[in-house]
């Protein structure tokens, strides 16, 4: 494997890129039928307004704010997950840390256009920065998010430097120009430089760890607990849950994502040591997290109060209990647990892409069925009660914005260099 | 769609025919200020320039530089004795006597600064407006719904007072409870603490007011209101129950609003009850509180201890919704 690692580094590693002609077309045909259907149902949503949506005055928060709080917790995930590498130094993850670090800032810009799909006046956008309101969690939350979007891209920049000078010297065309725009004119590879590099990224890191996890996605945890209308998220526990599941869908992404940029850009073997490490995390977050929720669903039980155990009653018995036992629970949880159980199997490529996947899909689940079902029963007894699907324009606006994600992720991989170039070992 | 004929009881006049009637009905201001003693040609020439003035075209100073004197010929001691604040005492172009702006309560003035005197005068007696609504006395008609609606225009979904219905027991002993549900104007309100950009406030008055032209539409405020009692506007339209259903908004919090149009404010934003404000500012009570068959609603100063509201909220029967969530709601329940 060392040979194959020489090589790359003499030159095959700067035509990084899909390397399959077919299956490249083929990717780049779905992502462009994705953003067809979301061009068309987001024309219907700007001129037809709010009411192209099934929310209504009971249920006002529906698929969008679903997958808001995915994304946002999808982001927070995976940088968690890149900070193993540049702060905390495990082995063998530097291999994955600037992949980590992309998907994680296109997660967060994904995430906050489907929040600005939500807004009533999607004119109005900019008020969130003139007008300012200290008691509220989402005023906090947006200025988080535009710091946490610069600190990650900073962090890109330095993790990924160096090799943006050698693409920007050796490869040829657009790969090189870009390479050598990105590089902001600092294009030496000293060995000074190299450590600067390195601990600019530490820094950068650790500014971005509290960030994560206590502002951009415990504060979007937050604000959901502090609303003490809705018992179902209105306790302490909330807000953790909410950052260990996205630690799960974090690392399942980067797993899933490490197997396939592997087998269809660089054309290399999986590191299985690697793949191994990141599959018993990924077990161990979603012990973690089968935990806490359990926790919390025995403590709304006890409390025998009529919107808390309503509510939980609804996820697990009600109509969309198929949602909580067949996509959160199972897909989420038993799935990849089951198959990551096995010391051969977590070595197995393809079964740890299946794991990832269905942990990315289950956790969909779990954040609809965070938003939708406290805002189903009335607050006050005697109001209607909702019933939230969402509809087509809802389930195609998300489509493209989720095709508009796959894009530049997919444009970002196969212009920058994702794979560390200098793949001798950690930068230890 | 439903043909014009299926509508019982109203009558088949298209939209052409109703401007020809409103035409007709209309009074031609030549011939009514002819039958006035005074002149036509100085009451034409001041209504034309009032209305630049209200438009913004002229200030109110030239205006009055311009008619005050030939007024004061042509009306007299009337026009004396009418207050207006709008002549500067200053300049000594005043032309209205002290003893009667005295007796009007109306200050001796520019306009700017008899708007300001008026908007301290009120702050000072710093009212909290309430509403206490009798359970024992509310039949559950609805007809505070009604009232709200025609009063506030709300469209389709949104309806500021609701009644909540609630059976009690097994037949035959059952009982049934009609709770009315308006915003409770909480003094902590959920809505106002969670609002991203400070749309949702308190006022001195105690009402909590929505700026329209601020809010973006996020929601929160209706995720966090213990009260259900906050709607989204969605864009519907009483369009075919209504003719011209849009055509007049109702001027919420005291702030004017053109007809209802696509796109514009309030389409878009959150809404709820205003405890009527735009009739508080003329002495009247909120739609709801006036049109209560069986006088359940009552509504007042709550930071008047003589006042009767006040004394119904301090009562062994009077309490509030949710009371554990520390909102402390400006509506109170007798029981």
């Amino acid at each position: 494997m060392s040979t194959l690692l020489e090589d790359t580094s003499l030159g095959l590693g700067y035509e990084h890129g899909i390397t399959d002609a077919r299956i490249r077309l083929g990717w780049y045909a779905a992502i462009a039928g994705l953003l067809l259907v979301g061009a068309y149902a987001m024309y219907l949503r700007v001129t037809g307004g709010m009411a192209t949506t099934n929310m209504n005055s009971v249920t006002p928060w529906g698929a969008w704010v679903a997958f808001y709080i995915y994304f946002v917790g999808l982001s927070a995930g995976a940088f968690l997950v890149s900070t193993l590498s540049n702060v905390f130094g495990m082995a063998g993850m530097h291999e994955i840390d600037r992949d980590a670090l992309l998907a994680a800032i296109i997660a967060m810009v994904v995430a906050l256009l489907f929040v600005w799909t939500d807004l009533g006046r999607m004119d109005r956008l900019f008020n969130v920065f003139l007008h300012r309101q200290l008691t509220s969690p989402l005023s906090w939350e947006v200025h988080a998010y535009v710091a946490y979007i610069l600190v990650l891209s900073v962090e890109l920049y330095f993790a990924m430097r160096a090799d943006l000078v050698r693409v920007a010297r050796r490869a040829t065309g657009i790969r090189a120009r870009l390479a050598s725009v990105l590089t902001f004119g600092h294009r030496s590879l000293s060995d000074a430089a190299l450590d600067a590099d390195r601990r600019w990224l530490k820094r950068f890191g650790i500014v971005g760890i509290p960030l994560a996890i206590f502002f951009v996605h415990g504060g979007t945890g937050v604000l959901f607990a502090v609303s003490k209308a809705r018992p179902y998220w209105n306790s302490g526990l909330f807000p953790i849950i909410f950052v260990i599941s996205a630690v799960v869908s974090g690392t399942a992404l980067v797993m899933a994502v490490y197997v396939l940029r592997r087998r269809f850009f660089d054309d290399r073997p999986v590191d299985p040591n690697l793949l191994d490490r990141l599959a018993q995390l990924l077990v161990a977050f979603i012990l973690t997290d089968v935990a806490f929720t359990a926790i919390d669903a025995l403590i709304a039980l006890t409390t025998l109060e009529r919107l808390h155990v309503g509510t939980w009653l609804l996820v697990s018995t009600g109509e969309m209990s198929w949602s909580f036992w067949g996509v959160m629970v199972a897909l989420g949880w038993v799935l990849p647990a089951a198959l990551a159980s096995r010391r051969a199997w977590r070595r197995t490529p393809w079964l740890m892409v299946v794991a990832g996947i269905s942990v990315v899909i289950g956790i969909v689940g779990v954040r609809f069925n965070i938003v939708v079902p406290p805002l189903i029963l009335p607050v006050l007894e005697g109001l209607p009660h909702g019933n939230y699907v969402p509809t087509l324009v809802e389930w195609g606006t998300s489509a493209g914005i989720i095709g508009l994600g796959l894009l530049l992720y997919t444009l970002g991989a196969e212009l920058l260099p994702l794979t560390p170039l200098d793949t001798d070992g950690d930068h230890a | 769609m439903s043909t014009e004929s299926a509508r019982p009881g109203v009558p088949e006049a298209g939209t052409g025919r109703v401007e020809e009637m409103l035409d007709d009905d209309r009074i031609d201001p030549q011939e009514e200020l002819e039958r006035s003693p005074f002149s036509t040609d100085l009451g034409t020439a001041m209504a034309e320039d009032a209305r630049r003035v209200s438009a913004g075209e002229l200030s109110s100073e030239s205006f009055w530089a311009r008619y005050d004197e030939a007024a004061a010929e042509e009306f007299g001691v009337a026009y004396a004795e009418t207050p207006n604040p709008a002549i500067d005492a200053e300049d000594g172009s005043q032309t209205i006597a002290d003893g009667a702006a005295e007796q009007l309560q109306c200050s001796v003035d520019s306009m700017d600064s008899v708007a300001a005197s008026l908007d301290a005068a009120a702050a000072d007696e710093a009212v909290q407006w309430g509403m206490v609504i009798d359970l024992q006395k509310c039949v559950g008609c609805d007809s505070c719904t009604v009232a709200c609606k025609a009063e506030n225009r709300t469209p389709p979904g949104v309806s500021y007072n609701v009644v909540l219905e609630e059976e009690h027991g097994e037949f035959p002993d059952v009982t049934r409870t009609n709770l009315p549900r308006p915003c409770m104007q909480c003094e902590n309100p959920s809505c106002v603490q969670v609002c991203p950009v400070s749309a949702t406030y308190t006022m001195n008055n105690g009402v909590v007011n929505i700026d329209y032209d601020r809010c973006i539409g996020c929601r929160y405020c209706m995720i966090a209101c213990p009260y259900g009692a906050r709607y989204f506007d969605f864009g519907e339209n009483y369009d075919q129950e209504v003719m011209g259903a849009g055509e007049v908004q109702s001027p919420e919090y005291g702030v004017t609003k053109d007809a209802r149009a696509e796109g514009e404010s309030p389409i878009g934003n959150v809404r709820k009850c205003s405890f009527c404000y735009h009739r508080l500012g003329r002495d009247e009570e909120p739609a709801c509180v006036e049109t209560c068959i069986g006088d359940a609603r009552n509504f007042g100063d709550l930071s008047d201890p003589e006042s009767e509201v006040a004394q119904m909220a301090e009562s062994t029967r009077s309490f509030q919704l949710k009371e554990h969530t520390g909102n402390d709601p400006n509506v109170y329940y007798l029981r």
